[in-house]
C-alpha cells in the first residue's frame, strides 16, 4: 500500500534478480536433488520476494509466494524430497510468478497451488506412513461471548481436508450448572496426514488452546495402511501426473431422477434445519444455536453442490436448433444463418429441458413469418441471409434468452386489429407497445387462416407463455419494422431453493427472494399515509414507484409508524414494497402454488418457515411490472 | 351429467354400496368416497393468500407439502358460520388441470366412514334446496337422513375455468 | 451484509492503513481515536468487530475492553487487541478482560485481512 515510484522501481529491479536466482537455483536443483545450500538458496529468494512484494502492494503475488513457499519449506524441512514434478511445477510457478509482476491474472495460480499442494501432501504422507492424525477441539467456555466462532475453526480444519468431525457432548454439566453462556461442547476430527504446524496454527488463530492432538504417530512408526486397503499412497510423480481435481476422466452419469430425488432431500433438509434453527434461536441455548448453525452450515454447503450439480450449459440444447434452422432453411427456402451468444451459460437442468421446445417454437415462428425472402431482402438492402440470434446472458439471478431476428419486425397494426377481432382487447383500449406485441402470446390469437405448414404445428405461443410462466419467468418483446423481432425470456437460474427475505405485513409473513433485493429503507414519514400521492420515492436521485403491500393484499388494521421499503430489480426496473417489518434472510425451499391459486400473480410460490407455517413468496417481476404499469398509468 | 370415469366419483364395492366418510357443512350433511381422502386433520394455522377466491382461501401445511384449504360452502351456496371445536380438514387428492393434487377441504364436523348404497342415489329435487344441481351427484340415505354428494370434478373444474362466481373483483391496486 | 468494524488507535497513519485495508477488503470501518471514544461509538452503534491499540490518552486498550465488554451487547463482538512484541504481560490481560486475541505490531495488510477473515468467517 505503499504509494512511492522510486521504491516501486527499486521492488521491480530487485524482483527480477530474485526471479533469474530463483530461476537458477531451480534449474541447478535438477542435478543436486539434495543439495542442502541450493534448496535453502531457493527459499530464501522465494521469501525475500514475498516479504517485499507484500509491502510494495502485490498482494496476489504475495498471497501466491505464500503458498509456494510452503511447499519449499517441507523441502528444506526434509519431509519432501526434490523431485522432477516438483521442479517442473516450481519453474511453472516461476513464470507465474513473472506474470504476476507484469500484472498479469492470479488465475493460473490456483491449479498450480492445487498441484503444489498435492505433491506436497503425497510426499510428506508417504515419508509419514499415511497415518492420519486425531486431534480433539476444546475451545475455552467464554469463547462465544467473546465473539470466536466454533464454526470458523471447524470450516478451516475442513479445508485443510479434516474428516470425521464429530462433537462431543460429554462436558456437558448438569441441567441445573449449565450456563447457557458458556460452550460446553468438545469436537473431534481426523486430519489427513501432512498437514504442517504453521498451516493449523492458522487455523486456529486466537484459538491456540482449544487445540489438543490426540494420536501424533512419529514418522515411520504406523503402520502403512497400504497393504489393508489396496490402496498405495500415490508416489509424488503419480500425483504429479494425477491432479487431485477430477478432469473429464473421472465424470460419473448420474441419472437426472436420482438428482431429482437428491434435490428434494436437499429440500427437506432445509426445511428442518429451519425449524432447528427457529427452535434453537428461541431456547436461548448457545449450545444448541452453535450445533444449529453447524447443521445450517452443512445444509447450506449440501444445497449449493447439489445445485452446482444440477447446472447445465445451454450448449446442451444448442445441437437441436442447428438442426431444426438447417431443416427450416430447407423447407422454407431461406437462407438462414443461426448464431449463438453464451451458450457456456449454466441453467438448472429443468429449466433448460424445459426450454428447449417453447425456443424451438418461437424459432420456427421468426424463420417462418419474421425472415423475408432473399430477394424481398436483397431488395430491402439487406443480406440475401437472414440471421436468427439465440444470446443467453446472466443477470443478477435470472438469466436472460434472447432470440432476435433481422427480419421484417411485427406489424403493430394488424396485431392490435387481430387482438380487436379476437375480442382480446377492446377497440378503444390503448396499449402500450410492449403489451401490445404480448397479445400474440394469448391463446385465440392465431387463427386457422394464418396457420402454416411450419409453425402451426405442436406448441403455440400461448404454450410458450405458459412454459416460462410456469418456470417463473417472463416474456418481453420487442420490435423495429424492417429490421427484426427479439423475444427476451427472463428465467430464474434455478427453481428449487433459494434465499429469501422474510418480512411481516399485516402480522402476515411473506418472503422477498433475496437476489432481487436492492436495498432497504425506511419509508419517510410523508408517505406513510396511504392515499398520499405521488407514490414516489426519491433513492438516491432516482425515483422508484412504491407499492404498498397492505394495500395490495387487503389487510385489515393500520400500519405502525416505522415501515420499510424493500426496493426490488427486475432487469432494469425496480419498485419499492412497503412491508411493517423485516424478520430476517432464510433459505426458502419453493413450493409450487397449485393449480387453484395459478391467477395470483402476485406470488410464485409458498414455503415452508421454520415453524411450520406457510409464507407466499412474492414475484419480483410481477410486481415491478405492475408498479411500472401504475406509474405509467398515472403519468397519464 | 357425465360418466362417471372420475376419481372423484365414488366407486361401487362387492356389496354394491360406496364408502363415504360423511360430514357437515353449512349444517347439512354431505358425503365424499374415502377412495380419494388421505387423512383428516385438526384445524392447522392458515395463510392466507390475498387476493384469492373465497373458494380458495387459503394454504396450510400437510406433512411438509403447501396444500390449498378449499371451502365448498362457497360454490354451493351455504351459509359459512365460523369455525368452532368441531372444524376438521380432510385431506383428498384430486387431479387439477391434469396435475395429481392434494388439497384440504373444510369441513365443519365429520361424522364417520359409512357404506351408501348406489341404487338409493335419487337426483337432486328441482325445488326445496339452493344448490347449483351440476354441482351435485345426488342425494343419498344415512341414519334416516338425506346425505348430499358433491362432484368435486365439477366444483374443481368450475373454479379454474373461472367459473365460480368466487373471483374478487378487480381492485385498483390489485394485480390481475 | 457487510460487516462493520470499529478500528481504534490514536495514531492517524495506522488508522488509516487499517481502515484503508479493510474498506478495500468490503468491511465498513468506523474509527475512534482514544477507549472513550471508541466506547461512545460502541454504545451507539454495536460494530461486528473490534481492533484496539493499547496505549491511548483518555482510556487504553484494557480498560475500554472492560467498559465494553461491562455493556450487555457486547457479547459475541470479537475484539482484537493490537500490541508490540515487548507487551507479553499485557497481551495475557487483555485476554483476561475479554479480548479474544492480539496482533503483533507491526503488521502488514495482508496479515491483517488474514486474522480479520479468521474472526469474521
Amino acid at each position: 500500500m505503499i504509494d512511492d515510484p522510486e521504491g516501486q522501481a527499486l521492488f521491480e529491479a530487485e524482483a527480477r534478480q530474485l526471479t533469474e536466482s530463483l530461476e537458477a537455483g531451480l534449474l541447478a536443483l535438477r542435478s543436486a536433488t539434495g543439495d542442502r545450500a541450493l534448496i535453502d538458496g531457493v527459499f530464501r529468494d522465494l521469501h525475500t520476494l514475498k516479504g517485499t512484494g507484500g509491502m510494495f502492494g502485490h498482494a496476489a503475488l504475495a498471497a501466491f509466494l505464500h503458498d509456494f513457499e510452503t511447499a519449499f519449506e517441507a523441502v528444506r524441512d526434509g519431509s519432501l524430497e526434490v523431485s522432477g514434478p516438483l521442479i517442473e511445477l516450481s519453474l511453472k510457478a516461476h513464470d507465474h510468478v513473472l506474470s504476476l509482476l507484469a500484472g498479469g491474472s492470479p488465475e493460473p495460480g490456483e491449479q498450480l497451488l492445487a498441484d503444489l499442494g498435492a505433491l506436497r501432501r503425497a510426499g510428506t504422507a508417504a515419508a509419514e506412513g499415511a497415518a492420519p492424525r486425531r486431534i480433539r477441539i476444546r475451545f475455552a467456555p467464554d469463547t462465544l461471548s467473546l465473539g470466536g466462532v466454533p464454526g470458523i475453526v471447524l470450516d478451516g480444519l475442513r479445508e485443510l481436508g479434516a474428516t470425521a468431525i464429530r462433537p462431543l457432548i460429554g462436558d456437558l454439566p448438569p441441567p441445573a450448572a449449565l450456563d447457557p453462556a458458556e460452550l460446553h461442547i468438545a469436537w473431534e476430527a481426523e486430519l489427513p496426514a501432512g498437514i504442517g504446524d504453521a498451516e493449523l496454527a492458522e487455523v486456529f488463530l486466537f484459538h491456540e488452546e482449544a487445540l489438543e492432538i490426540l494420536a501424533d504417530p512419529a514418522p515411520g512408526a504406523a503402520q502403512p495402511p497400504a497393504e489393508e486397503t489396496g490402496a498405495a499412497p500415490p508416489s509424488a510423480a503419480e500425483a504429479a501426473a494425477g491432479p487431485p481435481r477430477p478432469r473429464d476422466g473421472a465424470m460419473m452419469r448420474v441419472s437426472a431422477e436420482r438428482l431429482d430425488e437428491m434435490m428434494d432431500r436437499v429440500g427437506e433438509l432445509v426445511i428442518a434445519e429451519a425449524r432447528l434453527a427457529d427452535l434453537a434461536a428461541r431456547s436461548g441455548d448457545p449450545q444448541l444455536v452453535a450445533v444449529a448453525e453447524e447443521i445450517q452450515r452443512l445444509a447450506t454447503g449440501m444445497r449449493d453442490t447439489t445445485m452446482s450439480i444440477r447446472m447445465t450449459p445451454i450448449a446442451s440444447i444448442i445441437g437441436r436448433f442447428r438442426r431444426l434452422v438447417h431443416d427450416l432453411s430447407q423447407a422454407l427456402g431461406k437462407e438462414i444463418e443461426l448464431r449463438v451468444e453464451g451458450e457456456e451459460t449454466e441453467l438448472d437442468k429443468t429449466v433448460i429441458e424445459m426450454l428447449a421446445d417453447p425456443i424451438m417454437h418461437l424459432m420456427r415462428n421468426a424463420a417462418d413469418h419474421g425472415l423475408e425472402s432473399a430477394e424481398e431482402r436483397r431488395a430491402m438492402g439487406k443480406p440475401g441471409t437472414g440471421t436468427i440470434t439465440v444470446r443467453a446472458q446472466y443477470s443478477g439471478a435470472e438469466v436472460l434468452i434472447s432470440l432476435i431476428d433481422d427480419g421484417r419486425g411485427l406489424d403493430a397494426a394488424r396485431i392490435r386489429a387481430r387482438g380487436i377481432e379476437r375480442g382480446l382487447i377492446g377497440p378503444e383500449e390503448e396499449l402500450a407497445q410492449g403489451d401490445l406485441l404480448k397479445l400474440i402470446l394469448e391463446p385465440g390469437f392465431s387463427t386457422a387462416a394464418q396457420v402454416t405448414e411450419l409453425s402451426g404445428r405442436g406448441v403455440g405461443m400461448d404454450v410458450v407463455k405458459r412454459t416460462i410462466e410456469q418456470l417463473r419467468g417472463s416474456i418481453e418483446i420487442s420490435s423495429e419494422p424492417g429490421h427484426g423481432a427479439a423475444i427476451h425470456l427472463r428465467l430464474p437460474l434455478t427453481l428449487a431453493i433459494i434465499d429469501g427475505l422474510l418480512v411481516e405485513v399485516a402480522g402476515e409473513r411473506y418472503t422477498i427472494p433475496l437476489a432481487a433485493v436492492e436495498h432497504i429503507i425506511e419509508l419517510p414519514a410523508e408517505k406513510a399515509e396511504a392515499g398520499a400521492a405521488p407514490q414516489l420515492l426519491n433513492i438516491r436521485g432516482k425515483l422508484v414507484p412504491f407499492l404498498r403491500l397492505r394495500q395490495l393484499f387487503r389487510s385489515d388494521g393500520a400500519a405502525g409508524p416505522h415501515q420499510k421499503v424493500v426496493v426490488v430489480m427486475s432487469g432494469e426496473l425496480r419498485v419499492g414494497l412497503t412491508v411493517d417489518q423485516i424478520i430476517g434472510s432464510s433459505q426458502t425451499v419453493i413450493k409450487q402454488l397449485s393449480p387453484l391459486h395459478a391467477t395470483q400473480k402476485t406470488f410464485s410460490g409458498a414455503t415452508i418457515l421454520g415453524d411450520g407455517t406457510v409464507a407466499l413468496i412474492l414475484d419480483v417481476p410481477q410486481l415491478v411490472a405492475f408498479g411500472q404499469a401504475r406509474e405509467e398509468r398515472e403519468a397519464a | 351429467m357425465t360418466g362417471l370415469s372420475s376419481s372423484a366419483r365414488p366407486t361401487a364395492d362387492a356389496a354394491g354400496g360406496r364408502d363415504m366418510v360423511t360430514f357437515r357443512l353449512g349444517g347439512e350433511l354431505l358425503a365424499l368416497p374415502t377412495g380419494i381422502l388421505r387423512e383428516i386433520l385438526e384445524p392447522v394455522r392458515t395463510t392466507r393468500v390475498p387476493n384469492a377466491p373465497d373458494f380458495a382461501p387459503g394454504l396450510i401445511n400437510v406433512r411438509g407439502a403447501v396444500v390449498p384449504l378449499a371451502d365448498l360452502r362457497v360454490p354451493l351456496r351455504m351459509p359459512r358460520p365460523p369455525a368452532d371445536e368441531h372444524t376438521r380438514i380432510m385431506v383428498v387428492e384430486l387431479v387439477l388441470n391434469e396435475i395429481p393434487s392434494v388439497v384440504g377441504i373444510l369441513a365443519e364436523r365429520v361424522h364417520e366412514v359409512t357404506s351408501i348404497d348406489d341404487a338409493a342415489l335419487e337426483d337432486l329435487p328441482g325445488v326445496g334446496t339452493t344448490w347449483p344441481p351440476q354441482f351435485v351427484i345426488g342425494i343419498g340415505r344415512w341414519q334416516d337422513s338425506f346425505v348430499m354428494l358433491p362432484d368435486l370434478d365439477a366444483i374443481f373444474s368450475a373454479h379454474l375455468a373461472g367459473e365460480s362466481g368466487a373471483q374478487p373483483t378487480s381492485g385498483k391496486d390489485c394485480l390481475p | 451484509m457487510q460487516k462493520t468494524i470499529l478500528v481504534v488507535d490514536d495514531s492517524p497513519s495506522v488508522r488509516r492503513m487499517v481502515s484503508m485495508t479493510l474498506k478495500g477488503a468490503g468491511f465498513a470501518v468506523v474509527e475512534a481515536d482514544d477507549g472513550r471514544a471508541a466506547l461512545a461509538a460502541a454504545e451507539r452503534s454495536l460494530p461486528d468487530i473490534i481492533i484496539t491499540d493499547q496505549n491511548m490518552p483518555n482510556l487504553d486498550g484494557i480498560g475500554f475492553i472492560k467498559a465494553f465488554r461491562a455493556l450487555p451487547q457486547s457479547a459475541g463482538v470479537p475484539v482484537i487487541f493490537l500490541s508490540t512484541e515487548t507487551e507479553d504481560a499485557i497481551k495475557a490481560q487483555a485476554r483476561a478482560v475479554g479480548a479474544i486475541g492480539w496482533m503483533t505490531k507491526p503488521f502488514n495488510d495482508e496479515k491483517l485481512l488474514s486474522v480479520v477473515k479468521r474472526v469474521a468467517g
